[in-house]
């Protein structure tokens, strides 16, 4: 039922659609839910008929089943044999195969989140879980039952996965916390069963409490008050009687172990100690959640701050940007960035973008990567087919923020090179490295990116030193012909450039037309004037 | 400018064919002109006369018509009381009027006078006009690192239906000027451009003159603001401002370089404005300043006991021509606002909006009183739009009256108080809390009610007895799955008494510990007895007896054989028996100890399931 619910409810999300039927990665649900239906029929016939009628029916159904099976199964196969990806979208393949994505599909590996996690991000993440989390596992084979095995699958597959990618830390979430819940539940039971049984004061008066009664008969013979301290004392007395009868008493303990679990007595004051310290690493797990979500989930990544000796220093470059684009420009403007950058600039400068973060074109977001690691003017040509009014970078070098459009950069290459094969990625790296000074190739100094990103950065210290690459920017002085800087934000972290009108054309077609009649060396002329004719 | 200059000539023509008005002259004549800002001031001094016979109580004051739709502001107030005396300047009424006989194109505005002008007197009036959007910028588009140039156009003699004696006219600008019409009697010097005197020129002079400056002031124009004063009679009126704010100075052109704006921000971009301040009342508070994608993080504020400034900086510098919008809002405390006198509040508040220099060209001032307010009336010191809207807030049940106030080209001058009156009841406060409190209420009496209630249909059907008697059963269950516990805990008891035994030796307190072990499994048994018995009678239970009656008789069996056990035990130790003796007798006991308490538990478990 849920299955067919969930489902219904997921095909009618308009991005997921029929996705939900379609896509291999949900076969092993259905086939589980028809075959849990098939048994559950089974078992309803069986009630029906009597023996030997259902055996006939059993005979026939097998047979007339196993060749409908076996017919949609091939059908099923055929089908999915004719899709190069066996019917699995990338990202779960990835799941699969870590590598594949890297390989194959480079806009899904250029997601930071689907990148494998490293060991201080689990610790960020799920902090003293992780350590919680294998004394979990320990607790649950002690008497392994179905639901612990559960579990232990559950934690298993959700560990494999977060490892993957960083995104599925959120699928291993709720694993981890159930199980660092049994952990914790079975310690606490441990010390307070022990401190139940020592404790004398308790007992005395109450003789209903079901734990207290064991040492409330203990009690009750002898007034004595018998803290561990005591029973080390006797135990070192030296009577013969005494030791065998402890003997005697361990004796019994090993036979006992599964029923009498609460004769696992632990020292008094350990116990509590370590109750008084699992009580404060909860504590502070719950200080470390509220300081993770208050900087790492909540902070808003797109107004940064930093501080300095003068107190707090606001970063608000990228609304200051999307301000002025929706205040400024025309409504029906378009503007092209990368993809990053597209649900902000949908949502808070109200402008329609070329690509946004919903990825699912791949060709789309190569336009716009190659347009990006074109030369200036094949740039123009393919942002003005695009009807792009204005082009938006955001540029890290001046203030030094690291995850700018630069360093993005080599993933526009190979998203677009994936598309456009005259894109290559070799011709953007200098002996395998990707840099940005003076040995760059002549590739990366001349694409739009660079331009852009670059235009007239020299100016500000005189040098062009580039504060996240850490190094002297290689080209320094250029110009740029086909677009011009509109706005750029106060830290200059995001620049917004617009395309020249094609005013040479009017220009071009007269001449060529003047020039058709005169000479033909004439119209080269202006063929070469005129670049985008 | 070629187009202003036709316009001009055009209405000087027309002019000179105006006969002469009446019998009063201007004796003097003063006009000073400020155009430091993009706001002009135009405040002329006028001594006029009474040269006919008959009294006159209304003086004409004429605008060409392209000046006249600019006007933002006229007032007119004469001074009062001879030299020596205290004077004090009355303003006096203005009312636009169309006298017959007059040449076209020009827009008349009469002052009445308080007492008629008879024959011989003179008055002196001074008439302040302020003009919003007569300055025009020219060049129309200039780059960033351009000076911004405005051109102002206006006669240099006095456009007045009446004769003139002397007169003259002094241009007040900040400093720099390209050029400017240059007649006789002109002279520039500093920040000034003087035209005059002139003399006994007749009615409807005109000569146009126009001076291109230099002016390089904010040109904030706010396209439209709608302030919103919403009283909330629990101690707060809060004051929320939208602005649509648009540079109007002349366009920028051409690429705009941060960097050379951050190099030398006041040769490129000496159009451009950074910030402005608002002058809020003293005791403003939770002042906040945001736009539609959240706070906007560039502002500052200050303030002493007679006022609160507030620096706002919009997210980009202002070029000409580049807009904005955002919200400033602040609450004021009730008391300083809101007075009250014979059963009539009145709210008693600015007008204008509180940024200085900003020309609005539509203002929209909302007052939001609360639910239930009453007889409500406006008094605003000009002219206005007045309409009534309601507003549905939180809670509300007929909405809140809204009193909208109109107008267009508001200009600082404009920021004076005015007042809301209305009446209200005081008990009208309580609506809301007591709203929610019964609210609340209501819902827990239906819970309430619904917890106690019994929604069956028919109280004879078969399910619902059957489920009556299930009921039943599973607290008699329950009973009995208690007293097994109090027995199981009982074990527990004994055991404990033999380890003690093996620890200490204390044989006598092992046996009284059985002893009272005996006594209350006794008591436990009798209790379990009618329990037992009343389950057996339950139809219902048919299911659940086995299992039960089981349990009954492993738990027995268990006994007895702890029983046997911590016999065996004792009396091993009474005979001094050694321990590998002991461990002997007991262990085939303590294994079918282990194995009945396996099935009692099991057994347990197995009841609470079902």
């Amino acid at each position: 039922m849920q299955v067919v619910l969930g489902t219904l409810l997921a095909s009618l999300v308009p991005v997921v659609g029929f996705n939900a039927v379609m896509t291999s990665e949900h076969f092993a649900s259905f086939l589980v839910f028809i075959f849990i239906h098939v048994v559950a029929f089974a078992y309803y016939i069986k009630g029906l008929l009597s023996q030997k009628m259902f055996k006939v029916a059993v005979t026939l159904v097998a047979s007339v089943g196993m060749v409908l099976c076996c017919a949609v199964v091939a059908v099923l196969i055929a089908m999915v044999a004719s899709s190069p990806t066996k019917g699995w979208s990338g990202r779960s393949l990835s799941l699969l195969d870590p590598t594949y994505a890297s390989k194959y599909i480079p806009i899904i590996a250029s997601v930071s989140e689907h990148q494998p996690p490293t060991w201080p991000s689990y610790f960020m993440d799920i902090n003293v879980l992780a350590f919680l989390v294998p004394a979990g596992i320990t607790a649950c084979f002690l008497p392994l039952s179905d639901a612990s095995s559960f579990v232990i699958l559950y934690i298993v597959t959700s560990v494999y996965f977060s490892g993957v990618m960083v995104r599925l830390m959120l699928v291993l979430a709720p694993a981890a916390c159930i199980l660092s819940g049994i952990a914790l539940s079975e310690a606490f039971d441990v010390f307070t069963g022990s401190i139940k049984f020592q404790l004398p004061g308790i007992s005395r008066n109450s003789q209903i409490d079901v734990r207290d009664t064991s040492s409330a008969g203990v009690v009750t013979q002898d007034d004595g008050v018998k803290t561990d301290k005591n029973e080390e004392s006797l135990k070192e007395r030296p009577s013969k009687k005494n030791k065998k009868k402890e003997r005697e008493n361990a004796e019994k303990a090993l036979i006992k172990p599964p029923l009498e679990k609460r004769l696992l007595v632990l020292p008094l004051e350990a116990s509590v100690i370590s109750l008084l310290l699992l009580v404060l690493l909860g504590a502070f797990y719950v200080v470390h959640c509220v300081w993770a979500a208050a900087e790492a989930y909540s902070a808003p990544s797109i107004v940064l701050t930093s501080h300095t000796n003068n107190g707090l220093h606001v970063f608000d470059d990228f609304r200051e940007a999307y301000a002025w684009l929706s205040h400024n420009t025309e409504v029906d403007d378009k503007v092209a960035s990368w993809w990053d950058y597209g649900y902000q600039t949908t949502a808070m400068a109200n402008r329609t973008v070329i690509v946004d973060n919903n990825t699912w074109n791949n060709t789309h977001i190569a336009t716009v990567g190659t347009a990006m690691s074109s030369p200036e003017k094949a740039a123009w040509e393919i942002f003005h087919s695009l009807d792009v009014k204005y082009v938006l970078v955001v540029f890290g070098g001046l203030v030094g923020y690291p995850s700018d459009d630069i360093n993005k950069f080599l993933w526009m290459v190979r998203i677009g090179g994936g598309v456009f094969p005259h894109i290559k990625e070799p011709d953007y790296l200098r002996d395998g490295q990707y840099r940005i000074d003076s040995q760059a190739t002549p590739t990366m100094l001349n694409c739009l990116m660079y331009k852009l990103c670059y235009y007239r950065f020299v100016e500000t210290d005189g040098q062009g030193f580039d504060r996240v690459r850490k190094t002297e920017i290689g080209k320094k002085h250029f110009k740029l012909t086909h677009f011009e800087e509109v706005f750029t934000t106060h830290h200059w972290m995001v620049r917004l450039y617009k395309l020249k009108p094609p005013k040479n054309r009017i220009r071009g077609k007269t001449k060529k037309s003047k020039t058709k009649a005169s000479s033909t060396t004439g119209s080269k002329g202006s063929g070469k004037r005129n670049p985008w004719q | 400018m070629r187009e202003i200059r036709l316009d001009l000539l055009l209405l000087s023509l027309a002019l000179l064919f105006a006969p002469a008005f009446s019998d009063l002259l201007l004796s003097k004549v003063d006009r000073r002109i400020d155009l430091t800002s993009h706001v002009v001031r135009i405040t002329s001094t006028l001594k006029v006369e009474n040269a006919g016979t008959d009294p006159v109580s209304e003086v004409l004051l004429a605008f060409p018509d392209t000046q006249a739709k600019n006007i933002a502001y006229l007032t007119a107030s004469t001074i009062e009381g001879k030299g020596k005396t205290k004077s004090s300047s009355v303003s006096l009424p203005i009312q636009v009027v169309h006298p017959d006989g007059m040449p076209p194109s020009l827009t008349w505005h009469s002052v009445s006078l308080l007492k008629g002008l008879s024959k011989g007197e003179s008055l002196t009036l001074d008439v302040l006009a302020v003009f919003t959007h007569t300055l025009r910028p020219f060049p129309e588009k200039i780059t960033q690192a351009e000076i911004q140039r405005v051109a102002f156009q206006e006669s240099a003699y006095y456009l007045s239906p009446y004769v003139v004696k002397v007169q003259s006219l002094t241009v007040k600008h900040s400093g720099q000027f390209e050029s400017y019409t240059k007649l006789e009697n002109s002279r520039a010097s500093g920040s000034e451009i003087k035209y005059g005197p002139y003399e006994n020129l007749p009615s409807f002079s005109f000569s146009p003159i126009v001076i291109h400056l230099v002016n390089n002031q904010p040109f904030a124009v706010a396209q439209e603001l709608v302030r919103e004063i919403e009283i909330s009679h629990w101690g707060n009126v809060q004051v929320t401002e939208h602005y649509n704010l648009i540079h109007g100075g002349a366009h920028i052109t051409g690429e705009f370089s941060r960097l050379d704006y951050q190099a030398r921000p006041h040769v490129r971009g000496a159009s451009a404005f950074r910030n402005l301040v608002a002058k809020l009342p003293p005791r403003a508070h939770s002042i906040y300043y945001r736009d539609e994608i959240g706070n906007i993080s560039t502002s500052n504020l200050w303030g002493d006991s007679t006022k609160k400034l507030l620096e706002i900086e919009p997210r980009y510098p202002m070029f000409g021509g580049w807009r904005t919008s955002f919200t400033i809002g602040y609450g004021l405390p009730l008391q300083d606002f809101l007075f009250q006198s014979r059963g009539i509040r009145f709210l008693n508040i600015t007008f204008g909006c509180p940024i200085n220099e900003v020309v609005i060209e539509n203002l929209i001032v909302k007052v939001v009183l609360p639910e239930g307010s009453r007889d409500i009336s406006v008094s605003v010191p000009f002219a206005v739009k007045q309409w009534e809207e309601t507003k549905i807030s939180h809670l509300d049940m007929v909405g809140r009256p809204v009193v909208v106030l109109e107008k267009t080209n508001v200009v600082p001058e404009h920021n004076q108080h005015f007042q809301v009156n209305y009446k209200f009841n005081n008990l009208s406060l309580l609506r809301e809390p007591l709203m929610l409190i019964s609210g609340f209420f209501l819902l827990f009496v239906a819970c309430v009610i619904y917890v106690h209630s019994d929604l069956t249909i028919s109280k004879s059907s078969t399910a619902y007895l059957a489920k009556l008697q299930w009921d039943e059963v599973q607290a008699t269950v329950q009973q009995v799955l208690n007293i097994i516990n109090r027995c199981l805990t009982i074990h527990g008891k004994l055991e404990a008494s033999l380890r003690d035994l093996s620890r200490t030796g204390d044989v006598q307190a092992c046996k009284s510990a059985r002893k009272s072990a005996d006594s209350s499994l006794k008591e436990l048994s009798k209790e379990l007895r009618p329990v037992l018995i009343l389950l057996q009678s339950s139809s219902q239970a048919v299911q659940i007896l086995p299992k039960v009656e089981e349990l009954v008789a492993k738990e027995r069996e268990l006994q007895e054989k702890l029983m046997l056990k911590h016999s065996t035990v004792v009396d091993c130790y009474e005979k001094k028996s050694g321990g590998r003796e002991v461990e002997n007798r007991v262990a085939s006991i303590q294994q079918k100890i282990t194995a009945l308490r396996q099935e009692v538990d099991d057994l347990l478990e197995i009841i609470d399931e079902i």
